[in-house]
């Protein structure tokens, strides 16, 4: 009987220390942070100094959205800050719901975590760029306050709604005619078949057919094809040449651009010169280089004593220069054709075709190349085609290396043609490694897609059409 | 009334603490485990013991690519790799090591000892018959002696343990388990070896050479006749591992004369490029056509069950992602799917790209390719990153580099195909004094070697007048030849020429260095990763007493790779002692 009341103490000791452990844990986890239980309007509506912004949140009809049970981030200005604020904002309400949701993100984002930075979208359709203390050009003075919908983040000065870079091009009174006259211009309609309304289905291609004026999208070549400056994600940095600087830029490049008629020159030359001005990175003033690499990568020096004026956007720069002045040397690139990649045969020889891997014993380095020996066809060539090939004069060169037979043979490189006699019959003597010089040739006319072609010997013979070459490499003359 | 109660009182709290704790109440013998008292029951449970341990053999794959191959001059470890395997690679490792560590064999060594002890009981009551008993002991300790030579070659002087041991920690008494050297290891082993009742594979039809999972088992097991071969090459006793690796040759050398006869372990052409493996272009000359789907490359990924698996491997364990344990070179060499902690080094890279192919002479003069190609085979670049492929065939398709499934991890542990076998007995018989047979097993093969000037083969491609183990018949006297005649060996076509390379040139002054060097480079290009560098290199640096042979190797490798250490590590290797890592229990 002893035995069993030792027991039960024991027992019971045992119980309720498990029990009386559970006290101190709740009180550890209580909440105890008051404005936890408030929610970002109430936050707001509290603080004596963010009255006035408190009094828009009303006039806009925010004030509901920041009770609501969703998540945002408010940067919220002073009564200073909006001092000065422009009573034409606060009068349209279109404008001052953009104004207010320009403050608003709809995630919570902490200065803490912004130590690299943060690309914050904002309720307006903007962005904002948040790192450390500093959201866009404002600075944070109260951080990171956590309330039951998000956080507050008390700021000293309010944000502008900026226009985006392609906005400003169109809107801004400072932006130079000429240049943006044609980037204005360049607005076309696209295939596009998302929406489109398929009618029938044509009888020998088997390809739909659609409602004229439903199968495309009207445009601008500019977004396509360099950059959309309309994107709020990204930054951009635009260089806008006055007019001075542009007419002399288009002066410059006429004579590689040169068209069948007057107005394909200037449009081919226009779209020369600007496709280059742009570049989807911003800088900071201070480190602006004095060159940018274009997303063509052609030099494009932009000095700062050439800026006139800097515009910021909303996604990034726009740079009115005085001048932009684009080397041809930098802009019209070589041409170099790695001859095993060839799009078109003259006749069906794979079968007397080696792609070969070699070392070039003069540089040591490993090479592919393309060899085509005892086809027995005259005039058998491989085709090859290169784009946007500008008017000018060019030198042609290749590395053929000819360890296949002892004789030195010829081939030739056809300039839109196989048989094209602009460049020679150029011989082929045995292990030569290096490039060999062919013979220059001049394009009068700007060609958007130019076919190159390796043409053998006009013989029969196994020893004089053997076709054998490393690459083509067609150099522009300046 | 008041009894009652605290009994039912006590009752509750006995129900609460046991419904913690009643697992050290009751001795309960557990449901999915296999108590001491239920095995060894009889050769069922003595097999399901020997898997057990090739089970076990599996978890020390990773350890062992890592020491024998990072050790060495092929394999460099990537920026994702830690310090472990920066270590391994400079030689510098310290006592925390996991894979210096030689705990993990001894571990596998006393499960050997175990079981080899419980064969023995099993034996004297009767359990498992002679030949059951001949069988399975004789694999479980040859499974021993081979963990026995890898702990030798990794760390010089080893305890070598024989007795059933408790823990693997009474290793560390070096009263009780005095260290041998490598050398009397060697002794000890071929003594062991020699000794064992039964040395070929589990015949067919018994039960463990048989297919589990489409896996054929008869791969899995060691093979006694490779290990005894390579104890007596380490020893220096060249007749008799020459004599050992000539019986694994002759595997296929039985029953009808096709195919499997002439070509398995014979490195012999089949006209079948799943199962010949050659270097193959689908025009020659044209170096966008090498071969990918079937010949070469398709060694490493076919299945086991196939013919040219079964002809080409001697040994290899199969990573499956229904059976465990995992495959731990997806996490070693894949930058997909796993963590790309090593990858070729540069050394090894120039190496295949400093051999050139036989010229083509269908397009007139046209010379050979200026690599060789099983360099593009054995590693490739992905993202920009060389990745050593040959473990990663089975996971990531060869013409898109992307998994099949990304999760379904399998793979293979290559260990010994006859490429291996191939080479070590030309080794042997070279150090022999048979120079051009050694020759002509890793060049052109025997038509190669002993060239026939017309269809009179009677004397010619034979080496019939030379004692066992280096009477080779490789006579054949072609097509129109009376009387037609195809020897046991006509087919073998030789390593390089498999491999389409020119042969090696030997100068006729020092033939013997120059093709045992040559040996050795090409047991790097054939078998490269495959887990054999460092002990080769090791094996030659031993017998000529040349640290130099070692040293600048790695040395190579280290300098290639831009690893700062590499001259430290140089001069470190120049002295024996640093060969071996130290025995840190």
């Amino acid at each position: 009987m002893r035995i069993n009341i030792y027991k039960i103490l024991l027992a019971v000791t045992l119980g309720s220390t498990a029990l009386s452990g559970c006290e101190k844990w709740d009180e550890h986890n209580t909440v105890n942070d008051a404005s936890l239980k408030k929610d970002l309007m109430a936050q707001i509506s509290a603080d004596g100094s963010l009255s006035k912004f408190a009094e828009l949140l009303t006039k806009s009809g925010y004030d509901k959205v920041l009770s609501s049970s969703r998540t945002f981030t408010v940067f919220a200005p002073t009564n200073d800050a909006l001092a000065s604020l422009d009573a034409a904002i606060v009068n349209d309400t279109a404008k001052l719901n953009r104004f207010i949701a320009n403050h608003i993100a709809a995630q919570t984002f902490y200065t803490t975590s912004a130590d690299t930075t943060l690309r914050i979208a904002l309720l307006n359709g903007k962005y904002a760029d948040l790192l450390d203390k500093k959201i866009e050009n404002a600075t944070i003075t109260v951080a990171d306050k956590q309330v039951k919908n998000g956080v507050l983040q008390v700021i000293n000065q309010s944000m502008p709604v900026l226009s985006n870079a392609w906005e400003t091009l169109e809107t801004n009174a400072a932006i130079p005619a000429k240049q943006k006259a044609y980037m204005l211009s360049l607005f076309r309609n696209v295939f596009d078949a998302t929406n489109a309304v398929k009618i029938g289905v044509d009888a020998t291609t088997g390809l739909p057919i659609y409602q004229p004026g439903t199968d495309s999208v009207r445009t601008n070549i500019f977004w396509r094809n360099v950059y959309d400056l309309r994107n709020e994600q990204k930054k951009y940095s635009l260089f806008v040449l006055a007019d001075g600087a542009w007419d002399a830029e288009i002066a410059k490049y006429k004579p590689y651009c040169n068209g069948s008629t007057a107005d394909s020159t200037t449009l081919l030359t226009s779209w020369t010169v600007v496709k280059d001005l742009a570049r989807d990175t911003v800088y900071r003033d201070a480190e602006l280089p004095d060159t940018i690499l274009s997303k063509f990568n052609v030099k494009v020096p932009v000095g700062k004593l050439n800026i006139v004026q800097t515009i910021k956007t909303s996604n990034g720069n726009i740079y009115v220069m005085s001048k932009a002045d684009v080397k041809p040397s930098d802009k019209l690139k070589p041409y170099v054709i790695e001859t095993e990649n060839w799009r078109t045969m003259s006749a069906e020889k794979r079968g007397n075709m080696y792609i070969r891997d070699r070392v070039n014993t003069l540089t040591g380095k490993m090479f592919r190349d393309v060899l085509a020996n005892g086809h027995g066809t005259a005039l058998f060539n491989l085709g090859y085609r290169i784009t946007d090939v500008y008017s000018t004069k060019y030198r042609a060169y290749w590395v053929a290396v000819n360890d296949v037979i002892t004789n030195t043979f010829t081939q030739k490189v056809g300039i839109g043609e196989a048989t094209a006699t602009l460049l020679p019959y150029v011989n082929v003597a045995p292990n030569v490694y290096s490039e060999v010089y062919l013979g220059e040739f001049t394009l009068a006319n700007y060609q958007s897609v130019l076919n190159i072609y390796l043409t053998a010997a006009n013989s029969t013979s196994a020893t004089a059409n053997v076709l054998v070459c490393d690459y083509i490499r067609l150099e522009p003359v300046f | 009334m008041k009894k009652i109660s605290i009994k039912i009182f006590l009752l509750a709290a006995a129900v609460s603490a046991g419904s913690v704790s009643c697992k050290k109440i009751f001795d309960v013998k557990p449901k999915t485990e296999l108590d001491v008292s239920q095995m060894y029951r009889d050769v069922y449970d003595a097999d399901a013991a020997l898997i057990g341990l090739y089970g076990k053999f599996m978890l020390l794959s990773e350890q062992y690519i890592i020491l024998n191959e990072l050790r060495a001059d092929m394999l460099e470890y990537t920026s994702n790799a830690d310090e472990n395997l920066r270590q391994i690679s400079t030689h510098s490792a310290t006592a925390s090591n996991p894979y210096a560590s030689p705990r993990p064999f001894y571990e596998l060594i006393i499960n050997c000892n175990d079981v080899l002890k419980n064969f023995d009981i099993m034996r004297k009551d009767n359990k498992l018959n002679e030949t059951e008993y001949a069988h399975r002991y004789s694999d479980v300790g040859s499974l021993r002696s081979f963990l026995y030579l890898q702990l030798g070659i990794h760390f010089g002087e080893v305890p070598y343990v024989t007795s059933a041991l408790e823990t693997v920690d009474a290793i560390k008494d070096q009263k009780n388990f005095p260290r041998l050297s490598f050398d009397a290891l060697l002794d000890t082993l071929i003594k062991f070896e020699e000794a064992l009742p039964f040395k070929g594979e589990y015949p067919a039809g018994t039960n463990l050479n048989i297919t589990v999972d489409g896996y054929p088992t008869a791969k899995w097991f060691i093979n006694k006749r490779v290990l005894l071969g390579d104890l007596h090459l380490w020893k220096g006793n060249y007749n008799s591992a020459a004599s050992w690796y000539r019986e694994v040759m002759e595997t296929g050398t039985t029953g009808t004369q096709n195919g499997s006869y002439y070509s398995m372990y014979k490195v012999g052409w089949d006209s079948n490029g799943d199962i010949d493996h050659y270097i193959n272009y689908g025009r020659a000359g044209d170096a966008s056509t090498l071969t990918l789907n079937s010949q070469w490359r398709f060694m490493f990924e076919q299945a086991m069950t196939t013919e040219g698996f079964r002809r080409e491997w001697v040994w290899a364990i199969p990573f499956d992602n229904k059976f465990k344990p995992g495959n731990p070179f997806i996490k070693l060499f894949s930058p997909v799917g796993g963590q790309y902690l090593v990858k070729p080094s540069q050394d090894a890279i120039d190496r295949w790209n400093s051999e050139k192919q036989r010229p083509v002479t269908v397009a007139g003069t046209v010379s050979g390719l200026p690599y060789d190609a099983r360099g593009q085979l054995t590693w490739r670049e992905i993202g920009g990153q060389p990745v050593v492929m040959k473990y990663l065939y089975n996971y990531l398709n060869y013409l898109t580099n992307a998994p099949t499934n990304i999760l379904q991890k399998d793979g293979k542990w290559f260990l010994f195909r006859q490429t291996h076998l191939h080479m070590r007995f030309a080794e042997a018989a070279n150090r022999a004094g048979k120079h051009r047979l050694a020759w002509g097993f890793y060049n052109s093969g025997f038509a190669g070697a002993y060239p026939a000037s017309g269809s009179n083969v009677t004397n010619f491609q034979n080496t019939l007048s030379e004692p066992y183990p280096f009477n080779f018949d490789g006579r054949n006297s072609g097509s129109t030849g009376v009387p037609y005649y195809r020897a046991d060996w006509y087919r073998n076509i030789g390593i390089r020429a498999r491999a389409n390379l020119i042969d090696q040139a030997v100068p006729a002054t020092d033939s013997l260095l120059n093709i045992e060097s040559g040996l050795i480079n090409e047991t790097a290009l054939e078998n490269g990763f495959e887990g054999t560098r460092w002990p080769d290199l090791l094996r030659i640096a031993l017998r000529r007493n040349d640290p130099a042979f070692l040293a600048d190797k790695v040395y190579a490798k280290l300098q290639k790779d831009g690893v700062a250490e590499a001259s430290a590590v140089r001069a470190k290797l120049m002295n024996k002692a640093n060969w071996y890592l130290p025995f840190n229990f």
